[in-house]
């Protein structure tokens, strides 16, 4: 069931990415729908409430459809806005997963950067009308084979070790684990020459009675255990903007 | 059978898969890297789903570098893609092709040469000129201040 419906997916995006003679548009994207709508009836839970299940169903299904659109689009500049469609569908599946931050953050950096930024190119270097290299993909079968493959693989992997994939309960707030005592001794300057049990990244856990991905943990998470990195990563933007500022083209003296 | 984590995995690796077919067929630079960030929503939406099932922050912690890699990424794509502009005048990544073996063929096959049919013209709204242009003053506007002073706005 699962193998037939990913069939009918690729079979649908098969037949919608551009090519020099193109089937009808409504075709591939009946068995795109079609196959989407098989797979996530096979990703259905019947025990959770039906709120969550429309709302996985709405974003999830809305990031990989808006995706589709995007690979199989025939003008960049619609691509771009598909993209940030899907981007966002990806930040609503963050706030589900409790990763509010994070979904901010892609939200900002994502829909509000990268997509401009790559609107502003398109509107640079586009050429009028439609070009050849839009029209027209390469290999076509060979990629839709070749990603479906990985794809299936992936999927009957994680249908045969569901059993192992549960998400581990959050220790009590009254009796602290071993992992909740560590981070505090962590946090306690006094105390700390003699941690019990020695947690690798003993911060990024969330305190006792806490849930997961509030700012106060991230934020403690990322400027505990990973201060050097956050370090590194504002020197590698600095880089980067240099790097780009040298790289782009310059325009004639005087202008 | 299915459980809750496994299905947010099911749909980070379709976002991958669907961000790999973009990279592997489109041949316009802005869509390849469009696919590249697609897929790095797949990785990123699987770090977030094991964070959660871990009940830690790391998974969360490596989604924000990944982001700033991204960020950084993206300028230096853009930059390298407006500098093959200038050289090209073309977004084709075929064009840039050069360092395959020298033996192989061009990637496309021949039927893709045919000349690519124009889109049909778009009627576009127009709008009727209304009311009469606004005139505005040439000269600057004299101020008369108390005193003898005056200034120029």
């Amino acid at each position: 069931m699962t193998l037939f419906t990913l069939a009918l997916v690729a079979i649908g995006i098969w037949l919608q990415i551009p090519r020099s003679r193109n089937w009808p548009r409504w075709i591939g994207m009946t068995a795109v729908i079609l196959g989407g709508i098989g797979q996530f009836l096979c990703l259905r839970i019947p025990e959770s409430p039906l709120v969550n299940e429309l709302l996985f169903w709405l974003f999830g299904g809305g990031a990989l459809f808006f995706g589709v659109l995007m690979v199989t689009g025939r003008k960049p500049v619609y691509c771009a806005l598909w993209f940030a469609m899907a981007t966002l569908s990806t930040c609503c599946l963050f706030l589900q997963q409790s990763a509010p931050y994070l979904a901010a953050a892609t939200i900002i950096v994502y829909a509000g950067a990268i997509v401009v930024t790559f609107v502003f190119v398109i509107m640079l270097a586009q050429q009028a009308g439609a070009t050849a290299y839009d029209q027209r993909s390469r290999q076509p079968g060979l990629a839709v084979v070749a990603a479906f493959v990985l794809l299936g693989a992936i999927l009957t992997v994680l249908n045969q070790s569901s059993s192992k994939l549960i998400a581990v309960t959050p220790p009590p707030a009254s009796a602290p684990s071993s992992d909740v005592a560590a981070a505090e001794e962590a946090d306690a300057p006094a105390e700390s020459d003699k941690p019990a049990v020695e947690v690798a990244n003993s911060l990024s856990h969330p305190r006792p009675g806490e849930s997961l991905g509030t700012l106060h943990g991230t934020g403690r998470s990322l400027f505990g255990d990973y201060l050097y990195a956050v370090e590194l990563a504002g020197t590698l933007l600095l880089i980067a903007s240099v790097g780009a500022i040298v790289i782009a083209p310059r325009r004639g003296q005087g202008t | 059978m299915t459980g809750d984590i496994e299905r947010y995995l099911a749909v980070a690796a379709g976002l991958f898969a669907i961000g790999a077919i973009g990279f592997l067929t489109r041949r316009n630079l802005i869509l390849l890297f469009l696919s590249v960030e697609l897929m790095m929503h797949g990785v990123g939406l699987t770090f977030v789903t094991f964070s959660r099932m871990h009940f830690t922050l790391e998974g969360q912690a490596m989604t924000v570098f990944s982001l700033t890699v991204a960020a950084c990424e993206a300028g230096l794509a853009l930059a390298l893609i407006l500098a093959l502009f200038h050289i090209s005048r073309s977004l084709d990544v075929e064009l840039w092709s050069d360092l395959r073996e020298p033996d192989l063929s061009i990637p496309i096959s021949p039927s893709d040469l045919d000349p690519v049919t124009p889109p049909e013209e778009q009627e576009f709204p127009k709008l009727t000129p209304a009311g009469r242009a606004p005139v505005f003053p040439r000269k600057p506007v004299v101020i008369k201040t108390s005193g003898s002073m005056s200034r120029k706005v």
